[in-house]
């Protein structure tokens, strides 16, 4: 077996391209039109829920981030993928031939430059990825302190400064507020999909979690970790008043009272 | 035949009787396990695991079975163990794809269709763990099997007993898994976190034995191909001249044999929990839930390297051979493969972003995962050179080593949301994850493991395959997979949990399209398996080198 060794990837009368034009032409080109299709796909759909939290907000904005990262790449790697196919099939019957393939030196010229790429979009995700993760952690300061109990299957909430209980989460909007949960027997998780923020309660320990609710409404708490035969239907009611509704309701001697 | 028969007969009487007779002076939960054990010896026994012990003792050369018949019986060759494994599977790749539609008919519509809560914890648990199984063992137990041995130009594998043990261990373990369902079940999924596991019925037991076995098989054929690379290869194969499948093997062996010892450990720790009363778990005793998580994903998250990186091995040999040229990096491939087993010991915590862990853990987690995209590119870099000025023939094998490729990239980019720790904060348990892992494992492994059977099928069978049924098969699965699953992702990010048995009206309509389309999944596998079959029983005779391939399995 002989091995041709031609360079390639040269610009002009390339003859690997299509109709006179080069192939990493024909590739960006259709990488850009790939790309503009699947941004047009995701804005359509609406992937996320309403945002109701500010941590909602930088959360989507590191889910926009990673679009915008993921989208270009993956339109890239398919839309090479698909000239290669289409440029370098044989058609059955055809005798065979064989590839042709690089020479080692700009064989290597490439590994080097495609290792280098993504080492760098690698470091940079992940340097984004914690800052992102340390704005929507916050400061550990809150207006509001709230023990949330979980058990199978039910979200029991009590708030220590108005001793009250209840068993519908009331959140004042605008108002920093400090979860406590803690679990009387096996492991559940707080979501809420408008907050974004999910945090697991654990049995024997009191797990932290601060956000602050930006909009008034009504949404589900959603218990996210599998924990027994109703994990389906744990979940509970989450309002979020305005601050004075807030205030009124907590002070209301009978409300849900025990 | 009749020495599978005598093996199951012999499991299921000892198992019972043993199980039985202690319940009476023992608790439950011991007297089960121990007649799972006795079951277990019993079966190996009933399948001639004894007779090859005598040969050995006598140093005689083990009786020759040939036929059909071979392949169901305790045997060394590891041609046989590999269609053993090849077979088995396919049949739980089937049981745990029959979970899945049942799974899929209980989601068609919102609210409770004919399953229990409990029922359809239970299903979902078993689709999980028998998948989890077949990617486990598909390509590695059974292509690894056969070929590796051939490639490296060796007789049988190092310890060949060892290989038929490792094998036979599973029937039983499946068996008892599956034995689950009328026991009560399981309601934790494939994780079995403490504390729900720690406490319920008999069917969780089960599911930990069933593990724990599982674990055991995988070591034994993990040391057994660490032994038979590094030590059986022909002279003058150094490492950098061994195919890129027996590389994908050998790491893939490494991570095997470090990593599942550590969660048998921890499985232990839950059978200890139950059945000796000790507390690993138990937070009012002392115990600590999240121990059990950080054991259970430093195995478990190495272990989707275990599936993925034969996978890769599989890909990267068969597109060579089908773009008619040399492997592009193939010396950047092989050592890619040896970091990503170094790096995936370092990224289990990623499972655990919002588990209660210590906020400032997250970081460098997301860091290392993060960074097994750099040797994971280089899988693709390695496939985009080789077929770029290849001249490529796009035979079924073929078809699916690209599909491979288009469905891991959607993998393995969709995994990059899950690393990311502020948008993990919102996708972690979605379904975000469940349309990522089926991408990945369902899109990469099985499509490799498919690319892998059509090329090795005139090898193993001497017949060839049918090439047009080979087609439909890709097409409608490719097609399937992605209608069927693509639509997941959404469903997660708009706030579909995992493991529920019912979701909100307002996601019915996308519920109902992928239980429909879900089906051309069930028919391109009716149409695989029918291929096998067929072309097995009374396909064409194949050439000794159908593809011309250059590896030295295919030497007469
Ligand atoms: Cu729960
Ligand atoms: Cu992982």
């Amino acid at each position: 077996m002989e091995q041709k060794t031609t360079p390639v990837l040269k610009g002009g009368s390339d003859p690997n391209g299509i109709r006179g034009l080069p192939p990493y032409l024909i590739i960006a080109g259709l990488t850009v039109l790939c790309s503009i299709g699947l941004f047009s796909v995701v804005s359509h759909v609406r992937m996320m829920p309403e945002a109701a939290s500010y941590e909602a907000t930088w959360v989507d904005q590191a889910f926009d981030g990673l679009l915008k990262l993921t989208i270009p790449i993956f339109s890239l790697v398919l839309m090479t993928l698909l000239f290669s196919v289409v440029r370098f099939r044989t058609r059955p019957g055809r005798p065979h031939e064989e590839g042709v393939r690089f020479d080692r030196s700009r064989g290597e010229f490439v590994e080097v430059l495609w290792i280098a790429i993504s080492l760098v979009l690698t470091v940079g995700l992940a340097a984004f990825g914690a800052k992102e993760f340390r704005l929507i952690r916050g400061t550990d300061q809150a207006d509001v302190d709230i023990q949330v109990n979980s058990s199978q299957w039910s979200w029991e909430f009590f708030y220590p400064s108005y001793n009250q209980y209840a068993s519908s989460l009331i959140l004042p909007e605008g108002k920093r507020v400090r979860l406590l949960l803690t679990s009387k027997d096996v492991v559940h998780s707080f979501w809420v999909p408008e907050f974004r923020v999910k945090q697991d309660a654990l049995p024997g320990k009191v797990v932290k979690l601060l956000f602050t609710p930006s909009k008034t409404g009504t949404y589900q708490l959603l218990c996210a970790e599998l924990c027994g035969t109703e994990h389906t239907i744990m979940t509970a009611r989450v309002n979020v008043v305005d601050a004075k509704a807030f205030e009124a309701t907590m002070k209301e001697e009978s409300w849900e009272g025990r | 035949m009749t020495n599978l028969i005598r093996g199951l007969v012999s499991f299921g009487v000892a198992s019972l009787a043993v199980a039985f007779l202690l319940a009476r002076a023992l608790p439950r939960e011991a007297a089960a396990s121990l007649g799972y054990l006795v079951g277990l010896f019993a079966f190996l026994i009933g399948v001639g695991g004894l007779a090859a012990f005598q040969h050995w003792l006598k140093d005689k050369e083990e009786e020759q079975v040939h036929g059909w018949q071979r392949y169901f019986r305790f045997t060394t060759d590891h041609k046989v163990i590999g269609v053993q494994y090849l077979v088995t599977s396919l049949v739980v790749f089937v049981l745990a794809g029959v979970m899945a539609l049942v799974i899929r008919v209980e989601l068609a519509k919102p609210g409770l269709q004919f399953l229990s809560y409990d029922t359809y914890n239970t299903v979902m648990g078993i689709h999980g763990i028998g998948m989890i199984v077949v990617a486990l063992i598909a390509i590695i137990g059974g292509l690894g099997n056969f070929s590796v041995p051939l490639m490296i130009g060796t007789k049988d594998m190092a310890f060949p007993r060892l290989n038929a043990l490792s094998f036979w261990i599973l029937p039983p373990a499946v068996l008892l898994l599956l034995s689950s369902l009328v026991t009560g079940g399981f309601d934790f999924g494939w994780t079995a976190y403490p504390p729900l596991s720690v406490r319920g019925p008999l069917g969780k037991l089960f599911f930990v034995l069933a593990f724990i076995s599982v674990g055991f098989s995988s070591i034994f054929g993990g040391v057994n191909f660490v032994a038979t690379i590094s030590q059986l290869r022909a002279k003058g194969m150094s490492l950098f001249k061994m195919p890129i499948f027996v590389w994908s093997i050998l790491a893939a062996g490494i991570i095997i044999v470090l990593a599942t010892s550590v969660v048998a450990s921890a499985l232990l720790m839950i059978l200890f929990d139950r059945v000796l009363g000790t507390t690993f778990f138990d937070p009012s005793q002392g115990g600590n839930v999240l121990l059990y998580q950080h054991l259970f994903w430093f195995y478990s998250h190495p272990a989707v390297y275990i599936m993925i990186l034969p996978a890769f091995g599989v890909i990267l040999e068969l597109l060579p051979v089908y773009a008619r040229k040399p492997l592009f990096a193939y010396r950047l491939a092989a050592l890619s493969f040896v970091a990503i087993v170094v790096l995936s010991f370092v990224v289990w915590a990623h499972h655990l972003f919002t588990s209660g862990m210590w906020d400032a853990l997250s970081i460098p987690f997301m860091v290392t995962t993060e960074l097994i995209s750099v040797p994971t590119g280089v899988v693709f870099l390695s496939a985009l050179g080789t077929l770029w000025l290849g001249k490529l023939q796009l035979k079924t094998p073929m078809l699916f080593a690209l599909g491979f490729l288009v469905n891991f990239l959607i993998g393995g980019l969709t995994g990059i949301f899950n690393a990311d720790v502020p948008t993990d904060l919102h996708l972690q348990d979605t379904w975000f994850v469940v349309a990522h892992f089926h991408f990945t494992i369902m899109g990469g492994a099985i499509f490799a493991w498919f690319a892998g059977i059509y090329h090795w099928f005139p090898k193993i069978t001497g017949k060839m395959y049918n090439e047009t049924l080979g087609k439909i098969h890709f097409w409608l699965l490719l097609i399937g997979f992605n209608a069927t699953f693509i639509p997941m992702f959404w469903l997660g990010t708009r706030g579909m949990r995992r493991r529920v048995a019912d979701f909100p009206p307002d996601l019915a309509s996308v519920q109902l399209w992928i239980s429909l389309v879900g089906l051309m999944v069930v028919l391109a596998v009716a149409v695989f398996l029918f291929n096998m079959i067929r072309s097995w029983v009374k396909g064409e005779s194949a050439p000794s080198n159908p593809w011309e391939a250059r590896t030295l399995e295919w030497n007469p």
